[in-house]
């Protein structure tokens, strides 16, 4: 009897979690522009229509650009702040990890109103240079964790074997620890990347109409009037995510490879 | 003969060079905004610095003083900041932009003295307008915080409750936040747990469909509410055809169409917290548990449950926080009753740019978000100290 309620209760709830972008998805390959089941027939016009219209490319565009310069900057910010944070004493570690993890808590409407502002007034306030600052800040902590997790996992002995075949400290760290934490700095940029091309409450805040990403012109879009374009570009988005969840598995058993 | 490196990796040189890039830009681009939000919400440089005059009197300047003061800095205003001024004095006490416009305008006309003014308006006899006009004349202003938390300045100065909007929105985002907490973790416990210990492929599944939602975007699976729950969507489609309604009923744009949208969004994180805790607990305690003769009930309850109850409270602190200062979802899929602080926050900066306003709204909201995670800290070193306490 518990059985037959557990499983109907997992059932239930896998369902709430996978059935909405399930039954979503289709939609975009409807004939007709309802979005609504029956399916009248099925057809790419509407990925036409989105590939063709410059205001969605040039949001795709857009994103592409942001999400490439805020991964790149806080790949160095967040790789910089992870190799220098494991070499200083314990309390400072603990102090600087609460700096460099601190803009994972604060809300994104909070983060958004403090960078149009400061933004605004250091004369650098809206389009693409703005966004990938911003996005870059929000990046940096995921690649902090991501490259602190593969740093500690690393066996010291290895570069102890280094130093004692006298190779420098520099030395060391460009030719053992490095390539041996890459997998981190690789998972790191990839939630970087992903975290900057889906963010939209910052963007909000900072973009102009010359650098809206396609975060935003598909809040626009919902805000203004449901057409099946909107569903379109949420399936782009959803397979631009399994990609990268893709890459990130790939990237996880290349790590575990080795070791078994 | 040479001793290991106390510390591999690099010496503490190299690591303050490699620090110091990362530590900058922080300050730089993290914690000077964040702090220039706190000093926003309390500056009035933009309204005292235009009451040179006033602002350069004592506090027991008389009337005829103050009138002359007023008129003075007034006279000094060119149309446009005249017309700001008016504007920020009419956020706090609407009149009073056509008061300070037509003021303004004959300044030089007007006798520099309080009779001279009253003369001229009426309204200038009211001791409410002073109040606000000397409040504003000081650098620093706590109009902001006073409005946010429903407190007005009386006449006379002194404090009183006034209009509650914010207090309301406040009580409303803790309500909201806390209903989809708890949903979260009801959903989310039995998946976490069929993740945890199901067999090979349910776990599998029920796993990758965590993470196929959890890097979703989430305004993808907004998106996906907004289109099922409207009118003619599909679930209003289903209802009518089975017959359960006669016509479409409205799901969206109202609180269960933002309470449904908000749970499934935040799911993930309270699933994997609890999916963590859950995957460390080894199956043979329940074997156990059965073989000393307590049923499947008192096992769950009495040997699991109490050992997940860290990853619960990870799950839902990790929830509590987020939704706090959700803005995307309920804009999305609530109605106006529906809205959090987040979306006022964003109101005062887009429509009526008053960013004081927004500003003070963003402290009080970091504020609720710091004392959670306070606690959140406090709780784990607590439940540490027992741990070392009782070994």
């Amino acid at each position: 009897m518990s059985r037959v309620i557990f499983w109907s209760t997992v059932t239930f709830c896998t369902a709430f979690l996978a059935l909405p972008l399930l039954l979503v998805w289709p939609l975009a390959f409807n004939t007709s522009s309802f979005l609504t089941y029956p399916l009248e027939g099925l057809t790419l016009d509407w990925f036409h229509q989105v590939l063709t219209q410059p205001t969605w490319v040039n949001a795709f565009l857009n994103s592409l650009k942001v999400a490439v310069g805020a991964m790149a900057l806080a790949l160095v910010i967040g790789g910089l702040a992870a190799t220098g944070v494991i070499l200083v004493p314990r309390a400072l570690q603990v102090v600087l990890t609460g700096l460099f993890v601190s803009p994972l808590i604060v809300p994104s409407v909070v983060v958004g109103v403090a960078f149009a502002y400061a933004f605004g007034r250091a004369g650098i306030g809206g389009g693409y240079f703005s966004l990938v600052l911003a996005h870059a800040v929000l990046g940096a902590p995921l690649v902090f964790l991501s490259v602190l997790t593969s740093l500690r996992g690393l066996d010291p002995n290895l570069d102890l074997a280094g130093a004692s075949m006298g190779a420098s400290r520099s030395f060391r760290f460009r030719t053992v620890t490095l390539p041996l934490a890459l997998p981190g700095f690789a998972a790191g940029a990839l939630f970087a990347f992903i975290t900057s091309f889906d963010e939209v409450v910052v963007a909000l805040f900072l973009a102009d109409p010359g650098s809206t990403t396609l975060p935003i012109a598909l809040f626009a879009g919902l805000r203004d009037r449901l057409q099946p374009s909107i569903v379109v570009v949420a399936v782009l988005l959803s397979l631009m995510s399994l990609l990268f969840l893709a890459l990130l598995r790939r990237l996880q058993m290349r790590v575990a490879a080795p070791k078994s | 003969m040479s001793s290991a490196p106390a510390r591999p990796y690099g010496s503490r040189a190299a690591a303050l060079l490699m620090l110091m890039l990362p530590v900058a830009l922080y300050l730089l681009v993290f914690v000077y905004p964040l702090s220039s939000v706190v000093t926003l919400s309390v500056d009035n440089s933009a309204l005292s610095g235009r009451f040179d005059n006033l602002s350069a009197l004592g506090p027991d300047a008389t009337p005829d003083g103050e009138a002359a003061a007023l008129l003075a800095d007034l006279g000094t205003m060119e149309k446009k900041q005249l017309g700001e001024v008016a504007r920020m004095l009419n956020q706090q006490r609407s009149g009073f932009r056509s008061l300070i416009m037509s003021t303004g305008k004959e300044a030089e006309a007007i006798a520099p003295t309080m009779a001279g003014l009253v003369a001229f308006d009426a309204r200038w006899a009211e001791p409410g307008y002073w109040a606000i006009i000397r409040e504003n004349a000081a650098p620093i202003t706590w109009k902001h915080y006073q409005r946010a938390l429903g407190i007005t300045l009386a006449e006379d100065g002194s404090l009183a409750s006034g209009e509650d909007l914010y207090l309301r929105v406040m009580g409303r985002t803790l309500v909201i936040t806390l209903q989809v907490t708890i949903l979260t973790l009801l959903v989310g416990y039995p998946l976490a747990y069929a993740a945890a210990h199901g067999s090979a492929g349910v776990s599998t599944f029920v796993l990758a469909v965590v993470l196929l939602s959890f890097w979703t975007s989430i305004l993808v699976r907004t998106t996906a509410w907004v289109v099922l729950l409207q009118t003619n969507g599909l679930v209003n489609t289903v209802l009518v055809g089975l017959g359960l309604v006669a016509e479409p009923v409205q799901l969206i744009f109202n609180r269960f169409g933002a309470l449904l949208a908000m749970t499934h969004v935040l799911l993930p994180f309270a699933i994997l917290p609890m999916l963590n805790v859950m995957r460390t607990i080894p199956a043979s305690q329940a074997d156990a548990s059965r073989s000393l003769g307590a049923g499947p009930v008192e096992t769950f309850l009495r040997v699991y449950f109490p050992q997940t109850l860290r990853g619960v409270a990870v799950g839902g602190g990790t929830v509590f926080i987020l939704s706090l200062g959700f803005y995307v979802t309920p804009a999305l899929t609530g109605g106006p009753e529906d809205q959090m602080l987040a979306w006022f926050i964003a109101d005062f900066v887009n429509k009526t740019l008053n960013w004081g306003m927004a500003a003070a709204l963003s402290v009080l909201l970091l504020a609720m978000v710091a004392v959670l995670v306070a606690l959140a800290g406090l709780a784990r070193w607590a439940t540490a100290r027992r741990k070392v306490e009782a070994a």
